[in-house]
């Protein structure tokens, strides 16, 4: 959101920059068109001014001689004047062809005033000084239809620049005027736009924070992104653990009804069984049995001895004992348990199909836990993995060392048909299960188990089919395996 | 107020004297602006009417004013080419067949100013000289200029066929103008006098006349001054003093001229 915020004050920066530059640009513009307007037009006044010294001059000029003469300081004044005039032309900036007029014109000018000098000083007969003074004049006329020629030019050019400077200032007020009516509007959507993204991530985790405390614990926020993203996943995070400890509780309360059950059961249904079992015992022994009933008191034996297993399992789960703890290699108590006790264990399973074993064991460290507990579980889970591949496949163990170097990983895995997605989270309740003999207790201890190793384990379905188990060991267990 | 002979382009000469106008306002704090005027001999009625405080004037007339409204030289400038002189000279077109005074007769003759040396005084003494009284009756035209620049150019462009005038101009408008060298041929020339010097009223004031003087002389001095006298054509100026005009004086005395009735203004 920093993020956000600072680029969205950069951005809003940046177009009022782009908008002041802008503004700044056309209006100087607009005042340089002006500046070179007046200009123009001043060189207009200039040369009309000119135009008037001339015909000045030349009405000097006519008047020579006659009652209403000027003087002669008049008339000097007056061409000296006309002189200065067209020298200030030449200070302003002008193109070649303009120069060139100029210099015609500057050059029409000095052949002028040599006339007007001669005319000045001449003493001579009188067809002499008519002479001189109408070639002054000639001089003076053709000087006047050049500056009249310059000044038709220069209108008709004054004109055009005139219309073009009006044209570009008109644009500049255009421009002026939406970027005043745009100013307001463009803050108005940015900030909308940035109060926005304030409120609106707020808005949702105040909704979240309200459905978690309405109950709605598989309430997830999504879509928020950057620091209210991170809030939201913290707060996912903290609805998870809720969900978590909350589960958990009901565990521990269901554990507390089993083992007040199972202390209850192994009171009044253990050692009645532990008499029945030796009573049939002894009877099988007698000589008198026939062959066909010994075989039912076998039966019932067995039967009773597998009713003592469940109880006992029962009880084990309802009151688990503390794992003593010893160093053990993981690695090696897999293999073991691979190549003796689950061919011992799994010679009643009833499948039929080849079952391959896959070993992938990457090097772990030794970790103390209780072998006894440990080889239970992966012993548990094999099993499992055999019933789910009665015609036979493959059974994939692997382990390795997380990157970190602080949990042990085993992956266990068959080809089997897996687990249904809609039962997939009960696989680990007590008293759950999907086979006809099971007791649903096996996966139930093994997770106990497990966390008492403040391990953890789930499962999943593999993409290819088949289910694969997880557990997650600590290599320097913390809690309760302390 | 200071005066200036038509010496050339009346307009050329204002241009010409402004900047110095300028430099000298401020060097002496006294406001100094030029006048330029349309006829030699105005200069003098000007200095009789005390309208002007001085003038620069021409060699001749200086020497009238002099004896006619007792005005005091103070100084003249130096030319890039070391010469604070100038001599008069009579020219034509080359291809006018003019080479004596014999050949002038019926011809048209441009002066400048009966108060010149180079434009009068100069071919009065050669007519004179070649037994010539009447000039008007032996010439066809006799008319004046009044700029020396004129009379070179009114021969050059065959306004007339004979013309006088100072050589410094002569030489100024050669060098512009590639005509002048190539197309007329110089017959006579007087012998040297003071360039046109600045010359002020008897009556001014000592304190101001030794200011203006003080600042002429030691204008090349200043890199101000130095910058005023290249555009004007000159290198400093160098004190003169009547007796620089005795070379006019004798030039007149030939002529037989009384310089107190002289008639200065031209017909």
């Amino acid at each position: 959101m920093k993020r956000k915020i600072a680029i969205g004050l950069a951005v809003y920066s940046v177009v009022f920059l782009l908008a002041g530059v802008y503004v700044i640009r056309t209006i100087r513009n607009a005042t340089t068109n002006l500046d070179r307007l007046i200009t123009l037009h001043q060189v207009e006044i200039l040369r009309e001014h000119f135009l008037l010294q001339i015909k000045k001059v030349q009405a000097d000029l006519m008047l020579k001689g006659t009652p209403y003469s000027r003087s002669f300081d008049s008339v000097v004044m007056h061409v000296m004047g006309m002189g200065r005039l067209i020298d200030t032309c030449f200070g302003c900036h002008h193109s070649p062809r303009g120069m060139e007029r100029l210099n015609g014109l500057k050059r029409q000018t000095d052949k002028y005033k040599d006339a007007l000098s001669r005319v000045l000083t001449v003493r001579a007969e009188t067809s002499r000084l008519a002479a001189e003074k109408d070639a002054a004049f000639r001089t003076g006329e053709e000087l006047i239809e050049q500056v009249g020629d310059v000044i038709a030019f220069t209108t008709s050019r004054l004109g055009e620049n005139t219309q073009k400077a009006m044209s570009e200032i008109e644009h500049t007020k255009y421009i002026l005027y939406v970027l005043v009516a745009l100013g307001p509007l463009l803050s108005a959507v940015l900030g909308f736009v940035f109060i926005s993204g304030l409120t609106r991530p707020v808005k949702v985790l105040v909704e979240s924070t309200r459905k978690l405390k309405g109950g709605d614990l598989d309430h997830r926020i999504e879509g928020l992104k950057d620091e209210f993203g991170e809030v939201a996943a913290s707060f996912n995070e903290m609805a998870g653990s809720l969900k978590e400890q909350i589960q958990k509780m009901q565990r521990t309360e269901q554990m507390v009804v089993v083992g007040e059950l199972a202390a209850g059961l192994a009171h009044e249904i253990k050692n009645p069984m532990a008499g029945i079992k030796v009573a049939m015992s002894v009877l099988s022994g007698e000589a008198y049995i026939l062959p066909e009933d010994k075989a039912v008191l076998q039966k019932v034996v067995a039967e009773i001895t597998q009713l003592e297993g469940l109880m006992k399992d029962f009880l084990n789960f309802a009151k688990p004992q503390k794992p003593r703890l010893e160093p053990v290699n993981v690695n090696q108590m897999l293999h073991t348990t691979l190549t003796f006790h689950l061919k011992h264990q799994a010679v009643g399973s009833g499948g039929s199909g080849k079952i391959e074993i896959v070993r992938k064991f990457g090097e772990l460290p030794t970790i103390l836990a209780d072998p006894t507990k440990l080889q239970r579980v992966f012993l548990n889970l094999f099993l499992n993995a055999l019933h789910a591949m009665p015609r036979g496949g493959e059974l994939g163990v692997r382990t390795w060392l997380d990157a970190d170097g602080k949990t042990i990983r085993v992956e266990v895995s068959d080809t089997g048909s897996g687990i249904r997605e809609d039962l997939i989270d009960k696989v680990f309740q007590p008293f759950f299960t999907t086979k006809p003999k099971g007791t649903g207790l096996g996966l139930a201890i093994s997770r106990q188990m497990i966390e008492q190793h403040d391990g953890a384990i789930a499962v999943a379905n593999r993409p290819g089919g088949g289910a694969l188990f997880t557990i997650l060991l600590p290599v320097e267990a913390e809690g309760s395996a302390a | 107020m200071i005066g200036l002979i038509p010496e050339q382009n009346l307009f050329r000469q204002m241009e010409r004297y402004e900047p110095m106008g300028e430099y000298l306002s401020r060097k002496t704090g006294a406001k100094i602006a030029f006048k330029v005027l349309p006829r030699y001999g105005n200069i003098i009625d000007n200095f009789k009417s005390s309208k002007l405080d001085g003038a620069f004037f021409g060699s001749f007339t200086y020497v009238l004013a002099h004896a006619k409204a007792g005005v005091e030289v103070l100084a003249r400038p130096v030319a890039p080419d070391n010469t604070s002189t100038y001599h008069g000279m009579i020219f034509v077109r080359k291809d006018s067949g003019i080479r004596t005074a014999g050949d002038m007769r019926g011809k048209r003759f441009a002066f400048v100013d009966k108060a010149t040396t180079a434009g009068y005084l100069l071919p009065l003494e050669y007519f004179h000289h070649h037994g010539i009284s009447d000039y008007d009756h032996f010439l066809k035209e006799a008319y004046f200029t009044g700029t020396h620049e004129d009379a070179i150019y009114d021969v050059l462009n065959r306004k007339a066929d004979i013309g006088a005038a100072k050589n410094t101009v002569f030489q100024r408008l050669a060098s512009v103008d590639p005509r002048i060298r190539q197309e007329l041929v110089v017959l006579e020339r007087s012998p040297d006098v003071p360039e046109n010097a600045l010359a002020l009223r008897k009556d001014i004031d000592v304190s101001v006349r030794n200011l203006l003087k003080e600042s002429l002389l030691s204008m090349h001095l200043d890199p101000g001054g130095r910058k005023v006298l290249e555009r004007f054509g000159a290198l400093k100026f160098i004190e003169t003093t009547n007796r620089d005009y005795n070379v006019v004086l004798k030039y007149a005395e030939d002529l037989h001229l009384d310089l107190s009735t002289y008639e200065y203004m031209n017909n």
